[in-house]
């Protein structure tokens, strides 16, 4: 699903955030990226978001070369992925129904589908009693699954999630780790960076570890389904 | 694309508007500050050229000769005139014709009087050649030729209405081309300046659209047309105003300059608007867009 062909990314002359990295991801995994900060984890996210180029290597991405992609097709391509940051926003003056709605909106989905399919995807992150609420009124934890709600009502193949839990207390935490696990059960490839040791002890799942641009660790934890 | 995207576009454009709504009018304002210039302008030198034209079809050098000649002579005379290509048209007036023609303009209801006159008419016994020109800007040069004819007493020629028109008309041209360059630069320097800050002021919004594959042109569009929307209203209040001064400023200077108002000739307020409406909606329209692309394409990258 994902490859890293010695990919490297060099911000500036000597920033080297990434460096000759290598990677598989298949289709159905879920993937913990850690490691300490500037190491290169949301270097990895924007490279496969197309918001960066990589200095050198290749990514592919179900078989297509996104790096040597046509400009005008990286939208299409990003139709396939779903984003969730700590820090990327639900837009304040939309409630909750029209944050997620406006996901399907920009891309010109009919009307129709969008009715139909936003409160299945409220339903399914657990808002649905809630959709005309406006995130002032949300806590956190509540803001971050109408993110990922928006993240996923256009039925993206690959989730990535950056610090998803970021500013989330434990229970909110798990709360969102708990639906991340749902949607990857029902088949989404999902990636999630954290710096939490505790969730990635607990989650039990595949573990890559960055440090300074470089992969240093790749595990795989026994008992997941893949 | 779908009547829904471009209702939303449209849509996006106006709610742009509204949030920026002192840098919109800013913009607006000097769209309207340089098409109405431009207006104003444009009004004037129509009317001027308008006027310099009537001038050249009415507006005839008359020549006289002298006292002594005989009426076949000073005809002899016309007609090596004649030859100068520089004349459109050429009319000779006979010493009876030309009293006759004062008589009815001047001492029209005082025949008494007119016969009181004939002993010392000054004109019965001038017979003269009314010419007019192709092109007035040739008058002086044509009346200097003239005057060096032997036999020629005097040429009058209303020196003011020629030259001083032509000129006036070339310099007002001038100045209005680059008070209007200037406005221009502004203009869209202003617009440029306002979409950029709609476009800082919507940052999240766009990158959540940029990541979740909205298009460029999507992303670009409500933009572009809150551009255009800003050029069109920038286009319609001047006309607007002109629509609403024009024959009210005539009037006016009609009232105040009473002898130069009988020289000069205006359009009438139609004929103005039918080449001005179309002017101005293509500058508002460009300075609109120009101004927005330029933002655009600065601030929007894929
Ligand atoms: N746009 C940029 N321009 C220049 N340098 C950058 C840019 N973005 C990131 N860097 C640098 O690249 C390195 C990797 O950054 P990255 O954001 O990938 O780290 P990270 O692992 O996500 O860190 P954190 O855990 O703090 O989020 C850092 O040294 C950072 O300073
Ligand atoms: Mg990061």
């Amino acid at each position: 699903m994902i490859d890293f062909e010695n990919v490297s990314k060099t911000y500036g002359k000597n920033v080297k955030a990434v460096r000759s990295l290598n990677l598989h991801i298949d289709k159905g995994e879920f993937v913990f990226v850690m490691g300490d900060s500037g190491s290169g984890k949301s270097t990895l996210i924007r490279l496969l978001l197309r918001e960066i180029e990589p200095s050198s290597g290749t990514i592919l991405v179900d078989g297509v070369d996104i790096t040597h992609m046509k400009r005008r097709k990286i939208p299409h391509y990003r139709r396939k992925l779903g984003v969730v940051f700590q820090d990327f926003k639900l837009l304040k003056d939309l409630n909750v129904y029209d944050n997620v709605a406006f996901a399907q909106r920009v891309v010109v989905t009919p009307t129709r589908q969008i009715r139909k399919e936003v409160p299945q995807i409220l339903t399914r992150v657990g808002l649905s009693a809630k959709y005309k609420a406006f995130p002032g009124e949300l806590s956190g934890g509540e803001q971050q699954r109408v993110a990922i709600a928006r993240a996923l009502v256009n039925k993206p193949d690959i989730l990535l999630c950056d610090e998803p839990t970021g500013n989330l207390d434990a229970h909110n935490a798990w709360e969102v780790m708990r639906l991340l696990e749902e949607i990857n059960a029902e088949g989404t490839t999902v990636v999630v960076v954290t710096h939490s040791q505790e969730i990635v002890d607990k989650m039990n799942r595949r573990v890559i570890v960055m440090n300074r641009g470089d992969m240093i660790d790749d595990r795989h934890k026994g008992g997941d389904d893949e | 694309m779908r009547v829904n995207t471009i209702v939303y576009c449209i849509g996006q454009g106006l709610k742009n508007i509204k949030r920026h709504f002192l840098p919109t009018l800013a913009s607006v304002g000097t769209i309207t500050a340089c098409i109405f210039l431009f207006s104003i302008f444009f009004c004037v030198v129509v009317n001027l050229r308008h006027t310099v034209e009537r001038v050249e079809e009415t507006v005839g050098i008359t020549v006289f000769f002298d006292k002594e000649l005989s009426e076949e002579e000073v005809r002899a005379i016309g007609a090596e005139i004649a030859k100068n290509n520089d004349i459109r048209e050429m009319h000779f007036t006979s010493a009876e014709e030309a009293w006759a023609e004062f008589q009815k303009d001047y001492l029209k209801g005082a025949e008494e009087l007119a016969e009181g006159f004939v002993q010392d008419n000054p004109l019965a016994t001038m017979p003269s050649y009314e010419i007019f020109l192709k092109d007035i800007e040739q008058q002086g040069v044509f009346v200097d030729w003239l005057e060096a004819i032997p036999g020629v007493r005097r040429v009058n020629a209303s020196s003011v209405t020629a030259g001083g028109l032509v000129d006036m008309n070339n310099a007002i041209g001038y100045v209005s081309i680059a008070l209007i360059a200037i406005l221009l630069c502004v203009s869209v320097f202003l617009i440029n300046n306002t979409i950029s800050m709609a476009i800082a002021a919507r940052r999240d919004e766009i990158r959540i659209m940029r990541l979740v594959g909205a298009t460029k042109s999507f992303i670009r569009a409500p933009f572009l047309v809150e551009g255009l929307l800003i050029g069109l209203i920038g286009a319609a209040v001047p006309l607007g105003m002109v629509w609403g001064i024009y024959e009210r400023a005539i009037v006016y200077l009609q009232g105040k300059l009473a002898i130069l108002a009988r020289l000069l000739s205006f359009l009438p307020l139609e004929e103005i608007m039918r080449t001005l409406i179309p002017v101005a909606a293509v500058l508002g329209v460009g300075i609109g867009l120009f101004g927005s692309i330029g933002a655009v394409r600065k601030h929007l990258k894929v």
